[in-house]
């Protein structure tokens, strides 16, 4: 995996789009390939649909590199948007969540995945702010109401939408899409307050 | 259409990053995305709160033929740089000049001095690329060629520099010499003494190591130049 400097270098020389657009946009994908490919894993459940979901999420990458946002904080998120989204839409019409979503029985344990699915160790290339951001995004998941972070986590790590959290979770629609609201709200609330508060 | 201001955004741009919102309030979401600024701002701030890094015992290699199929499909050979202008090949290509031309040096001692005749200049030969200029010149008995570049360039361990006539009268490239370096002193073929006119061209293209497998160039040509004496 590349630090954030040179992966936003590369889009940017993929989308420029001359002598060179190739050689970027392949290191782009041997770098960060295996990583987009896990990401649509977790939510297609499927290998196959997977390779699929990451040729398509790579097709888009290489169409709309020109309007990745050079300021963007974290290109490599800018990549997993837009993979998860493919991946999501995937899942939404291959009805993966009848076939066999849990095939990867998503997690009970959303504080224990937390810390499997996500590295909150500072890496090198980050800033201070990338850093402070990371630890703060970390308390405060940890701080959310348990049903909160556990709809949270789902959501984010297998693509559920409400109606699996429901029927995963077995608990009625409003009650789930509440948490979630609530877990996001309270989440920003927390993040923001770190960020005015003494470090 | 215009999405609601405040708390609603919010919550909207949450569950976007979430990946929660769905179908057409995605589609409506993702329209005010285009044509409401405060939304894409606003969605920007979302997006630096929650962006957890995933780890890396998530990664899975893709299969080998992913690369290959989408190289093919988004036509991508068209934006890649000629061969001389990859900066790996040059990477390579000094590491083999730098071995070739230590092992070069010191063959070089071992051999007795060529014995000097006088040569004249006839031709200049230079490349759209800056390669290296490479100036030829032919003995007065018009049998020997001597070409010496302005820098040592040397071929890689697979390939050879083959040097051709475009005669003056046209017709197709004659092969004069097969070159593992651009700085060479050779006798011409018998048939070509004589041919080296002004009008006529030299040329050097890149061959698989030996030469050309087919008799005409079919490598790239780096260098070319006109016989001017």
């Amino acid at each position: 995996m590349l630090d954030d400097k040179e992966v936003r270098r590369l889009l940017l020389r993929t989308a420029a789009r001359d002598e060179g657009s190739a050689e970027a946009f392949e290191r782009l994908y041997r770098s960060c390939a295996p990583l987009l490919l896990g990401v649509a894993r977790r939510i297609v459940g499927r290998r196959e649909l997977a390779e699929e979901v990451l040729h398509d999420g790579y097709c888009a990458i290489w169409r709309t590199a020109e309007s990745f946002d050079a300021l963007a904080a974290q290109p490599v998120a800018w990549m997993v948007a837009i993979v998860r989204n493919r991946a999501i839409d995937v899942r939404a019409s291959h009805d993966v969540s009848r076939v066999d979503s849990y095939h990867d029985a998503p997690d009970d344990d959303p504080e224990g995945a937390l810390d499997r699915l996500f590295d909150w160790s500072p890496d090198e290339g980050d800033n201070e702010d990338r850093r402070r951001a990371s630890k703060w995004l970390r308390d405060c998941l940890g701080k959310l109401k348990a049903a909160e972070r556990q709809a949270l986590v789902l959501a984010y790590e297998h693509g559920l939408s409400h109606g699996d959290l429901a029927a995963h979770l077995r608990k009625p629609l409003g009650t789930v899409k509440t948490w979630v609201r609530r877990g996001m709200a309270n989440l920003r609330e927390c993040v923001e307050a770190c960020m005015v508060g003494p470090r | 259409m215009r999405i609601g201001n405040g708390t609603k955004l919010d919550a909207l741009c949450g569950e976007y990053v979430l990946g929660t919102l769905r179908g057409a309030a995605r589609r409506r979401f993702e329209r005010a995305l285009r044509e409401e600024p405060r939304v894409a701002l606003q969605l920007r701030y979302w997006q630096a709160l929650f962006a957890p890094r995933y780890s890396k015992m998530i990664e899975l290699q893709p299969s080998p033929q992913g690369w290959r199929r989408l190289e093919r499909e988004l036509g991508l050979a068209r934006h890649r740089a000629p061969w001389h202008r990859r900066a790996a090949f040059w990477r390579a290509w000094a590491a083999a000049a730098t071995a070739a031309l230590a092992f070069g040096i010191g063959f070089q001692l071992l051999r007795p001095a060529p014995e000097v005749t006088p040569l004249l200049e006839i031709a200049q030969l230079t490349g759209k690329v800056d390669v290296s200029r490479v100036t030829a010149r032919l003995s007065r008995d018009g049998r020997t060629l001597e070409l010496s570049a302005a820098r040592a360039v040397l071929a890689g361990p697979a390939q050879s520099y083959e040097l051709w006539l475009l005669p003056a009268e046209g017709g197709a490239p004659v092969s004069l010499a097969v070159l593992g370096s651009l700085d060479a002193r050779f006798a011409l073929p018998p048939g070509q003494v004589g041919r080296l006119r002004t009008g006529a061209k030299l040329a050097v293209s890149v061959e698989p190591a030996g030469g050309s497998p087919t008799g005409a160039p079919t490598g790239a040509v780096i260098l070319v130049g006109e016989i001017t004496a």
